[in-house]
């Protein structure tokens, strides 16, 4: 219930024309009956009058209008606090004997027209915005001026960037900066893998005997001589492979021997080399190297290991310089990318960890200031709360008490020394 | 005849007006009532000294009724009014078509010249029934309505008055009181004017009430016609009509008194129209 003062509703005196006093004529007209008739000289003083009571009529219609819309607009403004305050609900606070008719008026006035339109959207959007201020604005809000929202906009879009640093904050750096456990991890080399042609050829040699085995499966089903065939594992295979393998190098290369073995073996012995000569006359260690195991096809594994110890020997002798382990990587594209790659992520990581040591340093700071910023503004407050004691004191025409302007000198002087905290 | 024609169709019309008078009077007294009730529920109101959500719903059914009432009641009115003009101008047309058949009949010249009393007598009959305009609400004034200039290709109809700027015999320009015969057609003996030497008088008068904008303001320069007489001259403003049966009260231009101006004489809204011309040389 608002008092008469807070409505915004001007009550017009509402009275019709007078119509005996005003319009003669038309009085006389209406008195008489429809044979007597209208004179034609009566047309002017008719219209004259009939004009007077048009143009009452629409300026009543103006005012009621007007009215009528200030009204709706009052109560959409009311009506929509109490469907804030119940949730939406269609019940109004109302007493429940004019609930149903509130109700009906109310969903008339929806399916009304563009008068309710805007006044509805624009209170509904001022509600979730500026709740504590919905009880003053009322009166105020009845020109329907639209409301300057900008600059609550405005510092809302400002607030995360001003405001106070929470411990929980600090928290999170420090937990941000314990990082690199799992470092070592990343930048781990992975050893070279099998070469892919390999592993393909692996992968394809299983294939087959895969089919092979299902194909027998399927003409041995009853015989159950699968167990064996079916079992073949990996191992076999490789073995399989590094056969056709090694029966595929030696006609390319002619010798499976490491360069270093042929140079040595070259500087050794006089004539070209003939391997089955050579590895006759050397008769050194690496003993598989005889003619009668020409036939069979050398084992790639073996000569290699022989090749890094010979190459181990001759550096230890002090032929052979050490050479740089990287050659051998220069070679592998990938892998100097990846080191190069590495290095980079190192120094990027390095960088970011001195950058947060930085930011928690200033965070805890900042968040010392802040403690003497509050303890500041309370001080304001009780220099405040002095000044206006003095100034009632004042007001009332007495001089201030020594106790007065003792507390008052005393919360200046705390107040004073706290800024000289902040700022020092 | 058409005479005899037109007389019954007036005959008619004016039976029709009876009805529709009637028809407002009864819609007057119904809403009579309501109006009552919103008059006794403003006193509650304001003896209670506060608005209850009760009032509030009540006072907006009833203004509601209201509305709808007052709008009903414009219709009627409205209704009424445009039979009445509706038989203004069968009746003028009756006078033109009896004018000219009276040329043909009668044997005697018809007056051509009017005594003056009576002249200004219908000058001034003509003034005060220029219907008023009463717009709905959201109307705007239409052109010629008081101060509301003619749009720019209006076309002057024959019946209409307008002031003219005829040369005198002597080389003087004037500007008169005139009445279209026909546009830029020439008849011996009548003026044969350019389109822009005819401003055409307002067709409505303007509501103070419901439309001051559509009235000259204080200290606007206007041609307005002298009282008694048949002629427009320059004035100012002096202030404008507060309601609508009022007249303007202009000043006119006059060498012959002291400060320039003549005192605030009454005219028409009808015959006041606004000042184009330059300076008078």
């Amino acid at each position: 219930m608002s008092e008469l003062k807070d409505c915004p509703l001007q009550f017009h005196d509402f009275k019709s024309v007078d119509h005996l006093k005003v319009c003669p004529r038309y009085t006389a007209v209406l008195a008489r009956s429809e044979d007597d008739g209208i004179g034609i000289e009566e047309l002017d003083t008719l219209q004259l009058e009939l004009e007077t009571l048009l143009s009452s009529a629409s300026r009543r219609l103006r005012v009621l209008e007007a009215e009528t819309q200030i009204l709706t607009d009052w109560q959409d403004k009311k009506g929509d606090r109490r469907f804030l305050k119940l949730g939406r609900d269609h019940e109004l606070g109302a007493p429940p004997k004019h609930g149903k008719p509130k109700k009906q008026k109310l969903e008339g006035k929806a399916g009304h027209g563009p008068g309710p339109g805007p006044g509805r959207p624009k209170s509904k959007n001022l509600q979730p915005k500026i709740q504590e201020y919905e009880f003053t604005d009322d009166p105020i809000d009845v020109p329907r001026i639209p409301k300057n929202d900008a600059p609550n906009r405005f510092w809302a879009s400002v607030e995360p960037y001003c405001a106070d640093i929470t411990s929980e904050e600090v928290r999170t750096l420090e937990e941000l900066l314990k990082p690199p456990e799992d470092e070592a991890e990343h930048y781990k080399i992975p050893p070279l893998g099998k070469h892919y042609s390999q592993r393909w050829a692996q992968e394809d040699l299983l294939e087959e005997q895969k089919d092979g085995a299902r194909a027998a499966a399927v003409a041995d089903k009853k015989k159950g001589l699968m167990g064996p065939l079916t079992e073949l594992d990996t191992k076999d295979v490789d073995a399989l492979l590094k056969k056709s393998e090694a029966q595929h190098e030696q006609p390319e290369d002619g010798c499976p021997f490491g360069a270093l073995t042929q140079r040595l073996l070259q500087a050794l012995v006089e004539d070209s080399p003939i391997p089955d000569m050579s590895g006759k006359e050397s008769g050194a260690d690496g003993a598989s190297t005889s003619p009668r195991n020409q036939n069979k096809p050398f084992s790639v594994p073996h000569t290699k290991s022989l090749e890094s110890r010979i190459k181990e020997e001759l550096i230890a002798q002090g032929l052979l310089e050490s050479e740089d382990r990287p050659a051998e990587d220069s070679e592998d594209e990938v892998l100097a990318e990846l080191r190069k790659r590495q290095a980079e992520l190192k120094a990027l990581s390095a960088h970011n960890r001195t950058k947060k040591h930085d930011l928690l340093r200033l965070a805890k700071e900042e968040v010392s200031r802040q403690e003497l910023r509050q303890r500041v503004r309370m001080a304001d407050n009780e220099v405040m709360d002095a000044f206006r004691k003095i100034m009632a004191a004042r007001q009332k025409k007495r001089t201030p008490t020594k106790k007065e302007k003792d507390q008052a000198w005393k919360t200046l002087k705390e107040r004073e020394s706290i800024l000289k905290l902040l700022d020092g | 005849m058409a005479l005899v024609s037109a007389d019954s169709r007036i005959a008619e019309l004016l039976t029709e007006l009876h009805q529709l008078i009637k028809q407002t009077q009864e819609e007057r007294s119904r809403s009579e009532h309501n109006l009552v009730n919103i008059q006794k529920t403003h006193e509650r109101m304001q003896t209670e000294n506060k608005i209850s959500p009760y009032y509030r719903t009540k006072l907006r059914g009833l203004y509601t009724t209201a509305k709808a009432d007052a709008e009903a009641e414009c219709n009627i009115l409205r209704k009424a009014l445009d039979k009445i003009a509706e038989i203004k101008s069968l009746l003028e047309e009756r006078r033109i078509a009896a004018k000219i058949a009276g040329l043909y009949n009668d044997s005697e010249p018809p007056r051509k010249t009017m005594r003056r009393g009576v002249l200004m007598t219908l000058l001034q009959q003509s003034a005060m029934t220029l219907p008023l305009w009463i717009g709905k609400p959201g109307d705007k004034p239409p052109p010629l309505c008081g101060a509301i200039p003619a749009s720019g290709d209006y076309v002057a109809r024959p019946g209409d008055k307008v002031a003219a700027r005829v040369k005198a015999v002597d080389g003087d320009e004037q500007w008169i009181l005139a009445e279209v015969v026909s546009y830029s057609h020439a008849t011996n003996k009548r003026h044969t004017l350019s389109r822009r030497r005819v401003i055409p008088l307002p067709q409505w008068k303007a509501n103070p009430e419901t439309d001051p904008e559509a009235l000259f303001q204080k200290e606007q320069l206007v041609l307005a016609l002298y009282p008694q007489t048949t002629c427009f001259y320059r004035a100012l403003i002096h202030a404008p009509p507060q309601r609508p049966q009022d007249d303007y009260s202009v000043l006119f231009e006059d060498t012959s008194y002291a400060d320039g101006y003549s005192p605030p004489l009454n005219v028409a809204q009808r015959y006041v129209v606004a000042c184009k011309e330059p300076k008078k040389k």
